[in-house]
């Protein structure tokens, strides 16, 4: 903003409040987050990079960049560094409350009581209007079964991008990350 | 004549609701009678809520060929063959890191805003339009159809059928399955149907499904060589937008909230992927198909 001051002087109230309100949802838009624990600041988006200072529980940050599990970020006290992506929560809302549950009343939605599952009464993801209009459309699943691809053809498209497979163990998801509740 | 009578008996019953289990047997019983329209799918919709029973991999099929029948008739695929093609690839790639042989993966780009991804038992993902567009790299695609391909992998969509509570959906899907393999004239129907079928189709999974699906999917996309915390990533992009906005209602009514999914990444997987974080995040060949639908790069 290179506005001048003598301009400044010139704006109401009102306005400049409005501008304000704009400038802090364009900001929270570019990416802010919230860290839910304490983090080590790291020079480098590496578990064995140096640490160059820590962000409280709670604090805002503005998310500059990302890199592989980390985030570049910097605090609201002007410090900079990378912290783990995980660490962070970027919900506009109340960062507490779980956003299904308040969207039940306005979607369509049957709790069925038991486990937790839902049923809705509608096409997961589309809107209602798209919904009442379906009928089944045997040209399109066609069209849908004439790109499908091998997998040979796609592991060759995949080497074309540089992609090459990692063994990477499975991890049940009933297990529990040795790393859980760390500050780093 | 008698195929009328017997559809009209099955309208009849699909509009009494709740439709009960023994309501559905006799309507699978009648339907059976009649081959011309229950030729295709056989057995298969007969003993389908039976919870004990195995769905074999072509019934699976079947049921998901009708479910995506049905959905690109509510929404069909973007008009964009590179697009359609891409998504296979990267797809593909990523499902067959599983392991898994014999599935007939289809990938496709749905054309509508509302952002979601769906997986039909049989090997269907769709991905809309509208979540495409939050995505900013390979990487965060790829999580994203490794999660849905995991919903494929594990049957989640046909236990969840099987499930007591999923029997009125049953039938209803029933219905769509039943006009899309029929002939012209159940095709009629089952568009007269629309309102009553189309409805309650897909059921949301239980939460430990979608966890079970982050978990593997961000697996699979280590794998795949791509760099896993793409799929927190886009958790995290979801997680910022405005949960008001209409064209998240259907995924945040059917899904946990993004917030509690990451709580169960961060919980589940932490640091434990860490060494393959360096894996691809992007390709040229991700902005060569889909530039024209993204947000740039960040």
């Amino acid at each position: 903003m290179t506005t001048q001051p003598h301009l400044l002087h010139r704006i109401k109230p009102l306005a400049l409040g409005l501008a304000l309100c704009l400038a802090l949802a364009g900001n929270a838009l570019a990416e802010s987050g919230v860290l839910i624990r304490k983090s080590d600041l790291k020079q480098k988006p590496f578990l064995d990079a140096a640490t160059t200072g820590s962000v409280a529980s709670g604090s805002t940050v503005t998310i500059t960049s990302r890199q592989g599990a980390w985030l570049q970020v910097k605090s609201a006290s002007g410090q900079s560094g990378w912290v783990k992506l995980l660490n962070v929560r970027t919900s506009t809302a109340n960062s507490s409350g779980s956003v299904g549950g308040t969207l039940g009343t306005l979607g369509k939605v049957i709790t069925t009581g038991s486990s937790g599952t839902t049923v809705t009464t509608g096409v997961k993801g589309l809107t209602s209007g798209e919904v009442t209009s379906t009928h089944p459309d045997p040209q399109q699943l066609s069209r849908l079964n004439s790109y499908a691809t091998s997998s040979s053809q796609a592991a060759q498209s995949a080497r074309s991008a540089n992609l090459s497979r990692k063994n990477v163990p499975d991890i049940s998801v009933t297990s529990t990350a040795t790393s859980q509740g760390g500050d780093q | 004549m008698m195929r009328r009578s017997l559809i009209a008996f099955a309208l009849s019953a699909a509009c009494a609701a709740p439709v009960q289990a023994a309501n559905l047997g006799d309507i699978l019983n009648q339907l059976n009678n009649n081959p011309d329209l229950v030729n295709a799918i056989g057995g298969t919709v007969k003993n389908l809520t039976n919870a004990n029973r195995t769905i074999g991999p072509q019934e699976e099929q079947e049921i998901g060929n009708g479910l995506a029948s049905n959905m690109l008739g509510a929404a069909p695929l973007v008009n964009d063959s590179n697009l359609q093609r891409y998504v296979n690839d990267v797809g593909v790639w990523v499902a067959s890191q599983s392991g898994a042989t014999g599935i007939n993966w289809r990938f496709g780009v749905i054309d509508t805003n509302t952002i979601n991804s769906f997986a039909m038992p049989g090997g269907v993902v769709f991905i809309t339009k509208g979540l495409l567009a939050q995505l900013h790299s390979e990487a965060e695609l790829a999580c994203v159809l490794g999660h849905e391909s995991t919903h494929v992998l594990r049957h989640h969509h046909i236990r969840a059928i099987q499930s007591a509570a999923g029997k009125d959906a049953l039938s209803n899907a029933l219905q769509g399955v039943v006009a899309y393999k029929g002939n012209q004239q159940a095709q009629q129907i089952g568009a007269n149907l629309a309102s009553g079928f189309s409805e309650v189709y897909v059921r949301g999974l239980d939460k430990s499904d979608e966890f079970e699906a982050d978990i593997n999917g961000m697996v699979l996309c280590a794998r795949a060589g791509y760099n896993p915390y793409a799929l927190p990533a886009v958790l995290q992009t979801l997680d910022a937008l405005n949960p008001q906005d209409s064209n998240l209602q259907m995924m945040f009514s059917t899904h946990p909230s993004p917030r509690a999914r990451l709580d169960k990444i961060d919980q589940v997987v932490g640091d434990r992927l860490e060494p393959w974080a360096s894996g691809t995040e992007n390709t040229l060949r991700f902005g060569a198909a889909t530039a024209r639908y993204t947000t740039p790069a960040r």
